[in-house]
């Protein structure tokens, strides 16, 4: 359950594993939609491929040209969502950020980015069940992991 | 998407970490040459496919021999270029290629009929020490997450020059791509050696369309130098913060070839 979910932090054995083989990495084969969540001033970028049948998660994955962190959470997060239905992944959200409380305003950015991009994917399947044409679904990001006053590793973000 | 070339990526990208697992420095040598000839049959399918009015992509199925014994690895290796034989076209350059593949094959079995070759391989191990340096647990977190970031960054880099190099005419730009490509294979080797070295060896993940297809090379080109800036730093963060003479000069060294990155990429502009 989410409830319990430790966000790995460093080089951690959970944060290594997920480093060296992220869980359900790449395009997915016949995603009812896709979303996309974009930080314009790095061009870093999250898609996310979701199957939904009804409020169930058949299936996610993910692909990223951003860090570390973005892949480790992005890695975590498909894994709790995958099999579950919408409810559950708003509160796995709704959970993360709690934790995301502790970790440094980099790893929040990266974590957001992630979520952006499944919720974006969901903004697609609408449009599409609304009729409309739309290949993907982009989401920009307000905040940049590389926005000027953004604390270092170590320094407070509040 | 054409299947031979993505068989051909992940063949390279088999032949070169078998190469970093590897700790024999003759047969780490050999591999590595067999592994950027790899490479260029890759370069040049991909130029006869565009040339066919066809297309290729990045895409590959993910997989790394982590084999615990050098003749694991040099097995699976010689079972992963009988495959792909059949897949060859038939044509000239596909001759070229497969008279390779024979060559390479009979140079594996030559390593198999000499038991002393059979080491363990310890590229995969975990442990995350460098035995001849005596490093503090924050240096080698600092350097294990370097490492994974920059080699996938150099993976990224080779691959996404390549397809820019492949669709322009401009004999300028080539070269440039062609500069940064060599030196991004130096870096990925040096880093894909000190991961093994490390008991952390593993594929870079597999870069999406997103990342490779560049509809403005000019935002690409400022974003690149952007990068560059930022691996600068963290090589010079890295330099600092590894208490070893030895490492450090090595990171103060990619830090300035990074800088020269730089230069050669306001080339393209």
């Amino acid at each position: 359950m989410y409830e319990d979910v430790i966000i790995p932090e460093g080089v951690s054995p959970e944060a290594l594993k997920h480093i060296m083989e992220p869980q359900n990495y790449g395009k997915l084969e016949n995603p009812n939609c896709i979303g996309v969540a974009l930080d314009e001033k790095t061009k870093e970028y999250v898609i996310f491929y979701t199957i939904l049948d009804g409020e169930l998660i058949k299936d996610v994955s993910f692909a990223t040209n951003g860090c570390q962190d973005t892949v480790v959470i992005g890695s975590m997060f498909s894994e709790m969502i995958k099999g579950n239905d919408l409810n559950y992944a708003n509160g796995a959200i709704a959970k993360m950020h709690e934790k995301l409380g502790t970790m440094t305003a980099q790893q929040q950015v990266c974590a957001e980015i992630v979520f952006t991009a499944f919720i974006a994917s969901l903004k697609n399947f609408e449009n599409l069940q609304n009729g409309q044409e739309e290949e993907l679904h982009i989401l920009k990001m307000k905040e940049s992991c590389e926005a000027e006053n953004m604390p270092k590793e170590g320094e407070s973000n509040e | 998407m054409n299947k031979t070339y993505q068989k051909k990526h992940e063949l390279w990208l088999s032949i070169t970490f078998a190469s970093f697992a590897i700790s024999d420095e003759e047969i780490k040598s050999r591999l590595y040459d067999f592994a950027q000839i790899a490479f260029r049959h890759m370069k040049w399918l991909g130029s006869d496919i565009l040339a066919a009015g066809d297309d290729y992509n990045y895409d590959r199925d993910n997989h790394l021999y982590k084999r615990s014994t050098v003749f694991e690895i040099i097995k699976a290796l010689q079972e992963e270029i009988q495959n792909i034989q059949a897949s060859y076209p038939q044509t000239p350059l596909a001759e070229r290629i497969k008279t390779d593949d024979i060559y390479l094959l009979e140079y594996l079995s030559q390593v198999l009929k000499n038991s002393a070759n059979n080491k363990e391989i310890t590229a995969f191990n975990m442990k995350r020490e460098w035995l001849d340096k005596n490093l503090a647990q924050d240096q080698i977190d600092a350097l294990t997450l370097f490492l994974f970031d920059e080699s996938y960054k150099e993976y990224e880099l080779i691959l996404v020059y390549a397809y820019m190099q492949a669709r322009t005419s401009n004999i300028q730009q080539f070269n440039v791509y062609q500069d940064l490509i060599d030196e991004s294979h130096f870096h990925l080797k040096s880093f894909g050696n000190m991961m093994a070295i490390m008991g952390i060896l593993a594929l870079p993940r597999e870069l999406h369309e997103m990342t490779y297809i560049v509809k403005d090379l000019e935002q690409f080109i400022v974003d690149g130098i952007a990068e560059e800036e930022a691996a600068k730093i963290m090589c010079k963060e890295l330099s600092d913060a590894i208490k070893d003479e030895e490492l450090s000069k090595f990171f103060d060294f990619i830090n300035y070839q990074e800088s020269y990155h730089i230069e050669l990429m306001k080339k393209l502009l």
